[in-house]
């Protein structure tokens, strides 16, 4: 635990005002592990202010399902306390590398296999302590379940990518590790694939993660021994192979930090959140197999060389979602953008907030939308 | 709630009583939820919650108008509220209260006035609306829709035969009332035909009228309670005395005046000479439906091989007056099905289907909307006929359908007796 | 009590005659009330210690006329009161004396129901019990069940972002909502969400759920759907001690359960609903656990099984589980009609809404008794124990002199102990305009200010709702001022 927090912090206001004075930049970093999201962080060439520092967890009961953590703490430290009470951050953020940090986990806003069922990482942000663009550390939320006093600030710092204040501290709604988990294999063609996600949805089955690839689809149950048990065996008459807990856990893991052979390679990456509903996306000129689907149907992930940006967003548009790309060389991210181009009254709320936040923009300028 | 109520109502007898109900209300607003009005028109004004504070600033001495007595007058008296109401707030009371006062206060427009004077003549005289439902059927043609539409155009199967006077023990008055003979005629005899299998003597009394509640829902308090007075009299004899041998209860085959003679014991009770009796009077009044719970295994052994679900499929709608205003809920249902009906369920049962007395007439528009909904709800799982507990409910709902809409007693006499 | 000098309260009179005159080219004569006669019942909302006179009522029978409106409140510079139900219970719909309410009751059509992608669109005037309802065919439910649930519209649970007595377990308004469609101050529609998981840029949806009507008019609201658990069970358990009941609440958490729903009531609580609902309470117990366990037959049977176990080593006196359907529900009844069961034992009651961490149940439990004494007033307690959200109801008589400002000072040095003990003033009943002054405690002037540039962010000229959840410095300069001066132990008495 770092011994100088307090002061670190006022070293950041001083900064963060300095910054605003001389109408300079900063840019915002952790550990650098998600610097690939998001669109140029280099903008305007500003300077870095690196947050691994200020670390530590500060508070921490597991009967209150809470635990509050300094921004600079190691992901992986995080996860690996609250492994030790039985307790886990439900919606699997992945970390991308050992250097992910809980500030950064908390800015890049991503989940991974279990959001489907357990909620988002913004579900489970509970509270705040930020440093606004004016350098005032500002406290929002608790560290309580339920909070409705003032405007929920910390959920909307939740995925801001640094772009709205320095998230210092936060506090995370943590749950119980599952008693049991087990995995079935299935396989069957995407569209079968999803039509079955569905139904299954509509069900009170406890699946925790779902993956298609390569015409096969994985599903995961997790919870109490009894229930897993029943749901599983209820399925394989439908041809479900049950995988060896090592081999499910390591291919879980391969999907929650990208290292699946799926991700690999420097073709660009997009990633479209859809209703689970949507059938197949066809995008001319990409391989129609070039495609994983997760969270029961509502996340796709699409990988082509090419310029397909304005189709891709445009289907995800039809369907009643959106694209990102998610990864791609920086010229890619430049002509297209890293993210869904917003509609005119939503990007002047865009721009408001940002103003309300850091009035000279000093914070991580154009890293989620070139405007601000 | 606070109340601050003004000079000329505070410390009279009503006015203590709207008191209690005004601060017993804690302004939840769950009644909102399962208010016919309110749930067709979206308005604070037209729900019970809404109407309680036009009637608290009324009370309170604060100007009141005809939009006051809009809201109040679009108000079924249903009594939904009441059943959903955790604070167990009298609505119906105090809309009784408020209602009175406003009439004091707010002047109608002569045809309003034309057609309450009308409604409230004419109908409590079994002789003249007999007699006008006859004109009526010939007249038809040139009658407004509201009216036409509850005039029934055939005229429907007579009463049937009452069983001949057995010489049973138990003894139970029937109330005749005032437009069931004319519009509903089988229902008292198909009640008298299934009693008489149970053992029971049931008859009507000579000289019993309306029980008052037509004109009490028209704010003619005064001339109700006369109607009340004049019902007790004519079954007091029976009631008190052991010439005749005594009855075992008051029996109420239309659930509107069950509602209503329920209510004697409180309507009367300022009343020196009446009140004792007209609380009597109200202990021994039974639902129809009350009575055969009771004998319950009597008539499962008499229905014996014609029960298990074998007989047609019907609907029920429950009128306000037997599942809010006298808390009887599932009785008849259940009756149904031991007599071998099947019951089709109904969306949305709590609520009303717009009959109320005369609302029908009164407030055509709203009623016609929540007649067509309850019809759709009652329809569909398409049941070969529908029933019901109250005469209103009956031709009502029957003027907006071509399936048959009876009294469940007579569905219950032909398992007995067809 | 002031509010006119809050956050973007307007500075100029509006004209009304100017007003009517416009509202009555884009409103049906029905849906504009302007006379005080029938202005006068929607003086207040759930929480009727709290009154104004609105200055008029519109009444959109959809979205376009509602748009109309709002462009025309927002050119004259009026006040817009967004309502729905008017159930809540901190004053949040509470008019503008210059301001139009807005309500929203007449949007009550359920759009569209897509039972495969489990979710529903709905109209924000559509009730939260309509939902699961319209569902229940499908085998699916909205989740959250606020207490009011039988009347409250999802409209009002978004600005509030409404809990429930299974949010523990199932998440709050802001976790089962996919989509906010609303307008603008000027009347211009925005969609915050869409029809997947989430959405580009900031998190508005979330930034939407418990804004209190003062950032946008909801116009339409797309909820996630949940597959109904095959089987739910509660157990009731007695303790003859509060604090026994609040050590079980740990203990069930500690133990790895996640309860479905976790309820307590203390003695008075029952002892109001008992005669009401006849839910089979223990009428000897201090305390009353509801603790509930769904999912599969075996999930539900193993996790009982724990949980009566926990209770037992807690030291319940008495443990029942709901043998079917209809005694569950009938457990559940009792609590669910808690709050207006109380007014059958008190003319009026104020309902807090604190929220603490969980140890500290006993704490606030035994500081609460405590109270009661010292301002002379009765508190029926009733918990989301789970969760750590209070409701304490403090029972007074508006019509006797003082009460309602003892009640008001007793509600105050709860939600201020709430804050001490490292929790909230509200839970999940919003501020509106009864917690305002004690927002002034729970944030610094820094984080109030940041609150009133995000507000402006959305609503420059401060109309929506204006004068609630967020006080003016100047209120806040003169709360700490009193609160200095004078504690409130040594106000009472």
């Amino acid at each position: 635990m770092s011994g100088h927090g307090a002061s670190s912090l006022a070293h950041w206001a001083e900064r963060i005002r300095a910054a605003a004075a001389g109408r300079s930049h900063l840019r915002l970093r952790g550990g650098g592990s998600k610097d690939f999201y998001g669109c140029g962080p280099d903008a305007g060439n500003p300077d870095t202010l690196g947050t691994r520092d200020y670390a530590g967890i500060v508070a921490y009961e597991p009967t209150e399902l809470v635990v509050t953590a300094r921004c600079g703490t190691p992901l992986a430290e995080l996860e690996a306390v609250l492994a030790e009470q039985g307790q886990s951050l439900a919606f699997e953020p992945p970390h991308f590398g050992s250097e992910a940090t809980v500030g950064g986990c908390v800015a890049a806003g991503l989940s991974g296999p279990r959001r489907a069922q357990a909620g988002a990482l913004r579900d489970f942000v509970l509270g705040v302590k930020m440093l606004d663009g004016n350098g005032d550390l500002l406290t929002f939320g608790g560290q309580v379940m339920k909070n409705v006093a003032g405007y929920d600030v910390p959920r909307l710092l939740a995925g801001s990518l640094g772009t709205l204040g320095l998230i210092a501290e936060v506090s995370l709604k943590v749950l119980p590790l599952p008693v049991a988990e087990h995995t079935l294999r299935f396989e069957l063609a995407q569209q079968e694939a999803l039509d079955l996600l569905n139904r299954w949805g509509g069900r009170p089955l406890p699946i925790s993660a779902s993956a298609w690839r390569g015409d096969a689809l994985h599903v995961r149950f997790s919870g109490a021994a009894a229930a897993v048990g029943a749901a599983a065996n209820s399925l394989v008459g439908l041809g479900g192979q049950p995988v060896a807990a090592a081999e499910a856990s390591a291919f879980w893991h391969s999907l929650r930090e990208q290292t699946h052979a799926f991700f690999a390679g420097d073709a660009p990456l997009w990633r479209l959140a859809v209703p689970s509903t949507t059938p197949v996306l066809a995008v001319d000129g990409m391989r129609s197999d070039a495609q994983l689907v997760e969270w029961g149907g509502a996340q796709r992930w699409l990988r082509g060389e090419g310029d397909h940006a304005a189709a891709i967003r445009a289907l995800a548009t039809e369907a009643g979602g959106h694209a990102t790309l998610f990864r791609g060389d920086a010229a890619t991210r430049a002509s297209s953008g890293a993210f869904q181009p917003l509609s005119a009254p939503l990007l002047r709320l865009h721009r408001n907030l940002k103003a309300a936040f850091d009035p000279r923009g000093v914070f991580n300028p154009g890293r989620l939308y070139p405007e601000f | 709630m606070q109340t601050h109520l003004a000079d000329f109502i505070e410390g009279t007898p009503e006015g203590r009583e709207a008191d209690t109900i005004l601060r017993s209300c804690v302004h939840c607003g769950f009644c909102t939820a399962t208010c016919p009005t309110y749930q067709l028109l979206g308005d604070e004004l037209d729900g019970p919650r809404g109407r309680i504070y036009l009637i608290k600033q009324m009370l309170e001495g604060r100007p009141v108008s005809r939009l006051t007595q809009v809201h109040l007058d679009r108000c079924l008296s249903c009594r939904s509220c009441e059943t959903t109401c955790p604070s167990g707030v009298n609505y119906h009371r105090l809309l009784d209260i408020g209602r009175g006062v406003v009439e004091r206060c707010v002047p109608r427009p002569m045809a309003e006035k034309a057609m309450r004077f009308l409604l409230r003549e004419a109908l409590p005289r079994p002789w003249l609306f007999g007699a006008a439902v006859k004109l009526g059927r010939w007249m038809r043609p040139l009658l407004p829709p509201a009216l036409a539409d509850k005039v029934p155009a055939t005229p429907g199967e007579g009463a049937g035969a009452w069983p001949k006077a057995a010489a049973h023990k138990r003894r139970m008055i029937v109330l005749a009332g005032c437009v069931q003979p004319a519009l509903a005629p089988d229902t008292n005899a198909a009640a008298a035909r299934v009693l008489d299998k149970l053992g029971i003597a049931l008859f009507e009394a000579a000289g019993a009228g309306c029980c008052g509640a037509l004109r009490y829902h028209l704010d003619a308090h005064e001339r109700a309670l006369a109607d009340m007075r004049r019902l007790i009299d004519a079954w007091w004899p029976h009631v008190d005395s052991e010439q005749f041998g005594g009855i075992e209860a008051i029996v109420m085959t239309a659930s509107g005046c069950g509602a209503h003679v329920r209510d004697f014991g409180a309507l009367l009770g300022h009343d020196p000479v009446y009140a004792g009796k007209a609380a009597r009077i109200s202990a021994l009044t039974r639902d129809i439906s009350e009575v055969l719970d009771a004998e319950r295994e009597g008539l499962a052994a008499l229905l014996g091989e014609a029960g298990a679900g074998t007989g047609p499929e019907v609907s029920f709608h429950s009128p306000c007056t037997l599942q809010h205003g006298q808390k009887v809920r599932g009785v008849v249902e259940s009756l149904l099905a031991v007599a071998g009906y099947r019951l089709s369920p109904v969306a949305g049962a709590h609520l009303c289907c717009g009959s109320a007395g005369t609302y029908s007439i009164t407030q055509p528009a709203l009623s016609t909307r929540l007649r067509d909904n309850k019809l759709a709800a009652l329809g569909a799982g398409s049941p070969a006929v529908f029933a019901t507990a109250n005469v209103g409910c009956q031709t009502h709902l029957q003027s907006g359908t071509a399936t048959p809409v009876r009294h469940w007693i007579e569905l219950i006499d032909e398992r007995l007796n067809g | 009590m002031s509010i006119d000098n809050e956050i973007g309260a307007p500075r100029c009179v509006v004209g009304r005659r100017q007003l009517i005159a416009q509202l009555r080219t884009v409103l049906p004569p029905h849906c504009l009330l302007i006379e005080e006669e029938e202005l006068r019942p929607y003086e207040c909302d759930g929480l009727t210690a709290y009154r104004q006179l609105p200055s008029l009522v519109a009444l959109p029978e959809n979205e376009a006329q509602a748009q109309a409106a709002l462009e025309i409140c927002a050119a004259l510079n009026a006040p817009v009161v967004p309502r729905g139900a008017a159930t809540g219970l901190s004053g949040g719909a509470m008019p503008h004396r210059d301001g139009v309410v807005v309500s929203l009751a007449k949007l009550k059509r359920i759009v569209k129901l897509d039972p495969l992608a489990r979710t529903a669109v709905v109209q924000p005037g559509v009730r939260n019990l309509a939902v699961s309802e319209a569902a229940a065919p499908y085998g699916l439910y909205y989740a959250p069940d606020p207490s009011s649930q039988i009347a409250c519209t999802i409209g009002g649970n978004v600005a509030e972002n409404s809990g429930g007595v299974h949010c523990l377990k199932y998440g709050l308004t802001v976790h089962n909502v996919l989509r906010v469609r609303g307008l603008t101050v000027d009347g211009e529609i925005v969609e915050f969400g869409n029809a997947a998981l989430d959405a580009p840029g900031y998190d508005l949806l979330a930034l939407m759920n418990g804004s209190e009507g003062m950032l946008a008019l909801i116009t339409e609201v797309t909820v996630k759907l949940t597959p109904k658990p095959e089987l739910a069970q509660v157990v009731l358990a007695s303790f003859d001690e509060v604090t026994k009941a609040g050590d079980a609440v740990a203990g069930i958490i500690a133990a790895g359960i996640i309860p479905a729903g976790l309820e307590m009531m203390d003695k008075k609580a029952t002892h109001a609903v008992e005669p009401y609902v006849n839910a089979g309470y223990d009428m000897d117990a201090e305390a009353i656990l509801l603790c509930e366990s769904d999912g599969t037959p075996e999930e539900v049977a193993e996790e009982i099984a724990r949980m009566k176990a926990v209770l037992e080593h807690s030291g319940a006196s008495g443990i029942r589980v709901s043998q079917n359907e209809a005694e569950r529900l009938k457990f559940w009844a009792g609590r669910k009609a808690a709050f207006p069961a109380v007014g059958r034992i008190t003319p009026d009651y104020l309902c807090m809404d604190g929220t603490i961490p969980r140890k500290n149940l006993a704490r606030m439990l035994v500081a609460i008794a405590e109270m009661e004494v010292r301002y002379g007033l009765r508190c029926a307690n009733v918990f989301h124990a789970g969760d750590g959200n209070l409701h304490p109801l403090i029972m007074y008589d508006a019509n006797v002199p003082g009460q309602l400002d003892l009640a008001t000072a007793f509600g105050a040095e709860i939600l201020e102990l709430s804050v001490e003990l490292g929790g909230t003033i509200t839970g999940e009943h919003g501020v509106g305009i009864e917690k305002i002054g004690q927002m002034c405690a729970q944030f610094s002037p820094d984080e109030l200010d940041l609150f009133r540039r995000l507000k402006r962010a959305f609503d420059p000229g401060g109309l929506l709702n204006p004068g609630k959840a967020i006080p003016a410095a100047a209120r806040c300069r003169e709360y700490r001022l009193t609160r200095g001066a004078a504690p409130l132990a040594g106000s009472v008495r």
